[in-house]
């Protein structure tokens, strides 16, 4: 009744009004404004730092440095990053705070009467620094000459290894041999609400942050940790989130704004503190998709069995850990691909340098591993002289099969389903409308377009893997008399703006049988909320669905007993998954996974190097859609980040320090940029475990993108590429090598 | 310096240092935080507004340059609770996710809409190449811009890509 439609967005009406508040629109003169102070040192040892300075700037009102940490440490996966580094540490921390790791470690926060003031005691700031020698990048680190963090003793902190099979075997049975070795750039989430907060002490003094993140709890968690407060006295909420894909999962403002107000408030202040930060500071100041270099060589017989796969994998963490090991975890599980091969070895490694920290990113790592993956196997279809498309076919995951962790795939694989309908899709002729946009600012020359062709399938997984104790709660209110009149859902999912608050509602309206318009909600809240987990792994729509499933059950049994309001509480826990066995890999690592099949039609201009998308077919596995439209969006917007990593976007890292950090330097897709023709085709094969049958699906039309526009660009020009992104530049530097231009 | 500025058809006078940027003294000094700040550099086009029905980023217009002027922001579209054709398009086409972009997006399509009421897609595509959008990958904000040109004109919108395959 309430799923399968596409309602219109419940927050459509505040946002094309202006009336939608996103964290930095508090305005009025009880503000104060805070500056996050960066050390702008990518490995310096802090000798020293006066903040009379800064007090001496008039408007200042407070400087918050280390020694107002008493737990200065975070980490989400491990406490190894300094809150605030600084000389005036507690020293209860596990790791040293004096040193600066990276350009944006954060060392002080200026509390003053306007922007203006913070910013100029920001500068006042009188520090000492050691120079510290610069890990530049992932070839100097694995020297271990310098160590980032000596106390892990080597700067390649994290080991993944699988063993399945025999790889000698495998070698003397294949036939063609191919290898590759591949360089993933780094990419910046660029959504386009930079980071903001305002913290106060609410009426029951609680130190609130109000903050666009992901994962409210866990938010909550870290400051309490920190600050060394128990969590009821932290209260984390969400109001309108502008784009988050990963880059809010971690730490910016959380932190360091509540300890701000505990300052403020021990000397009596109780005024709320904004924090803005510049689209500078945000592209400086948190993590990156991760960059990394992975070599490859894969065996196949004559008749185009895949039998052996060899995989080195280094993905660079930067000064931090973040998510690298779980980020890691998963190019790890899908740098083979969605193929049953038999014999199989893969080392990945996680390492440190100082360069800005690698971090979750929609995909969260298998980004990395399809392009490694669907470039092999389209270069093996071209050495086999079979077609790209039937090889996957000869080669693909089935029900049952068993996958790199040696164990079989949970039930529910729909690969096969999701090629064939890629491919048919694909063969259906359509009128693609020429480019909108010229390529360069002149018409291009027509003898010098080519035209190609490319496919790129992938899979990755829904929800926490590798033993995390993954859990979503959800509370549902029945008011009424004899029946519902009113349902009150309490959710802490974020909406970052994928919709799901949305599709939670359509949710809610079905599981307890009433029209949608008698569900309200209470979102994102630790105070009224209980704990959702991330919006992150694609997992808030199978797991908030399967919340709202025990949550109206629970609510409808105390409705039977006469409760009014009959209230129901409930913590979905899925099917436990186990950790990557470190000798061998062996593991039940995930309980439901998503799959994507993606075809392509580009236009190459061997003239200049550009590369224009013509068309794109992408056919996803949803399980069920709860609301079609939704999941046309998360379609279309995941295709048109994923061009930009494709083709587009380039940060210069050098020396440690982030050269281009502008959007007008930076370039994300604009609206002349992206593919002229977008057919989304939506599979629903429904997951066993999932709420109604539904799967996650926002990053998988993200993760075979970049490989299916190489493919493209070999098929038109005949050359392969194995580094993006494809800029230009890039693309006529490899076309000459190859001979194809001038 | 004193300036004196309607905007959304209210008057205003106030005192405001001449550094101060439109955006700054429609946001911080007026309240009005629908039109955003998504830059630094005048490329995001998150902060557009109108000023004498001409598109302008709030960003790199200073407040002072806006003396005597009319300013429309998003809040000022809607009549009486009614959203003008323009929001209308992009909450009935889905065009918008964070929203961020939005205000933006949608007082450039005005501007657009009133210099040319019938833009083909490749000037829709033109007419927004000033704003970026990292959420809806802009094929919805197409059909929310064609969407409300139709209405403009007093023509029943086109029917969405999915409505014609029937979905
Ligand atoms: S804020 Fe980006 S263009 Fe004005
Ligand atoms: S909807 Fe998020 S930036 Fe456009």
């Amino acid at each position: 009744m309430s799923l399968g439609i596409s309602i219109v967005r419940d927050d459509a009406r505040a946002k094309v009004t202006g009336a939608a508040r996103y964290p930095g629109d508090r305005v009025g003169p009880d503000l104060l404004h805070a500056v996050v102070v960066f050390s702008g040192r990518p490995h310096a040892r802090m000798v020293s730092m006066d903040v009379r300075p800064a007090f001496a700037v008039p408007g200042v009102v407070e400087v918050v440095t280390a020694g107002d940490i008493p737990v200065n440490e975070y980490g989400l996966t491990m406490f190894d990053q300094p809150v605030l580094v600084g000389v005036d540490g507690t020293g209860r921390a596990r790791v040293a705070s004096d040193v600066s790791r990276w350009e944006a470690d954060q060392i002080a926060v200026v509390v003053a009467e306007t922007p203006e003031a913070a910013a100029a005691g920001a500068v006042a700031l009188d520090v000492d620094w050691e120079d510290l020698p610069v890990v530049a990048d992932l070839e100097a680190a694995l020297t271990d000459e310098v160590l980032v963090h000596p106390e892990a003793g080597t700067n390649r902190y994290v080991h993944h290894r699988i063993r399945k099979g025999s790889p000698e075997a495998g070698w003397a049975a294949a036939d063609v041999v191919v290898e590759g070795t591949y360089r993933l750039p780094h990419q910046e989430h660029a959504y386009l609400q930079p980071e903001a907060a305002v913290a106060y002490l609410d009426d029951d003094d609680r130190i609130t942050v109000e903050i666009a993140g992901q994962w409210t709890h866990e938010d909550r968690e870290q400051i309490a940790h920190a600050l060394d407060l128990p969590p009821e006295r932290i209260r984390v909420r969400y109001p309108a989130i502008g784009g988050a894909f990963g880059g809010r999962e971690d730490m910016s403002l959380q932190i360091v704004m509540a300890a701000a107000v505990r300052k403020l408030a021990a000397r009596g202040i109780r005024r709320p503190v904004r924090c803005v930060w510049s689209r500078e500071e945000s592209i400086v100041g948190h993590h990156k998709r991760h960059r990394g270099i992975v070599h490859a060589r894969w065996g196949a017989t004559r008749e185009g069995v895949v039998v052996v796969a060899e995989v080195d994998a280094y993905l660079d963490a930067g000064a931090y850990n973040y998510t690298t090991n779980k980020v890691l975890g998963n190019l790890h599980l899908t740098v083979a691909g969605p193929y049953e091969i038999p014999n199989l070895r893969v080392d990945s490694w996680g390492v440190y340098t100082n360069a800005v920290p690698g971090g979750a990113f929609r995909g969260f790592g298998a980004p990395q591993g399809a392009f490694v993956a669907e470039n092999q196997m389209n270069r093996l279809a071209e050495a086999l002289g079979i077609d790209p498309v039937e090889l996957r076919r000869r080669n693909v995951i089935q029900e049952g099969s068993v996958g790199p962790t040696q164990v079989p795939f949970p039930a529910g694989v729909s690969m096969p389903a999701v090629i064939d309908a890629c491919a048919e899709a694909a063969e259906r002729p359509v009128a693609v409308p020429p480019p909108a946009i010229p390529f360069a600012s002149l018409p291009a020359d027509e003898s010098r377009l080519r035209r190609g062709r490319g496919f790129a399938c992938a899979f990755k997984n829904v929800g926490f893997s590798f033993g995390f104790p993954e859990r979503c709660e959800a509370t549902i209110e029945l008011h009424g008399d004899d029946e519902v009149e009113r349902v009150v859902l309490h959710h802490a999912g974020a909406d970052v703006g994928q919709g799901a608050h949305t599709a939670f509602r359509q949710m809610a309206a079905e599981a307890v049988g009433v029209p949608l318009e008698r569900v309200e909600a209470v979102w994102s809240d630790t105070a009224v909320t209980g704990d959702s987990g991330s919006a992150s792994a694609s997992r808030l729509t199978f797991m908030a669905g399967n919340a709202i499933l025990g949550a109206a059950e629970e609510a409808e049994k105390r409705w039977r007993d006469g409760d009014r309001p009959a209230i129901g509480e409930f913590r979905y826990v899925p099917p436990p998954t186990e950790p990557f066995d470190p000798d061998t890999g062996r593991g039940d690592v995930n309980f439901a996974y998503g799959y994507v099949a993606e075809a392509v039609e580009v236009t190459v201009d061997v003239g200049t190097g550009h590369v224009h998308v013509d068309r794109v077919v992408c056919a996803v596995d949803v399980g069920r859609a709860i609301n079609p439209r939704l999941v046309e969006g998360q379609v279309h917007g995941a295709i048109v980040q994923a061009h930009g990593y494709a083709l587009t976007e380039r940060l210069v890292v050098e020396g440690a320090t982030i050269r281009n950090p502008r959007l007008s330097q930076y370039l994300i897709p604009g609206i002349g940029d992206v593919p002229a023709h977008v057919e989304a085709v939506i599979v629903e094969h429904p997951d066993p475990v999932g709420p109604w049958g539904a799967r996650g699906m926002a990053e998988m039309p993200f993760i075979p993108y970049a490989p299916a526009v190489v493919a493209a660009i070999h098929d038109a020009t005949g050359v392969w590429f194995d580094e993006i992104p494809l800029t230009p530049d890039r693309v006529l530097a490899g076309l000459r090598r190859a001979g194809v231009a001038q | 310096m004193k300036i004196s500025v309607t905007v959304n058809g209210t008057r205003y006078e106030r005192d405001v240092e001449p550094r101060t940027l439109l955006v700054h003294f429609l946001r911080e000094d007026l309240g009005l935080t629908g039109t955003h700040v998504g830059c630094d550099t005048s490329y995001c086009g998150a902060c557009t507004v109108l000023v004498d029905g001409r598109s302008v980023k709030s960003c790199t217009f200073l407040a002072v340059a806006a003396d005597g002027a009319e300013i429309t922001t998003v809040e000022g579209l809607a009549a009486d609770g009614e959203l003008h054709p323009v929001q209308e398009g992009f909450w009935e086409r889905h065009g918008l996710q964070c929203g961020f972009c939005t205000p933006g997006m949608i007082m450039s399509s005005v501007a657009l809409l009133e210099e040319n009421p019938s833009p083909s897609e490749a000037e829709i595509r033109h007419a927004l190449e000033g704003n970026l959008c990292r959420c809806t990958g802009y094929h919805n904000i197409v059909l929310a811009v064609q969407y409300a040109a139709a209405k403009l004109r007093g023509e029943q919108p086109p029917p969405a890509d999915w409505e014609e395959v029937g979905a």
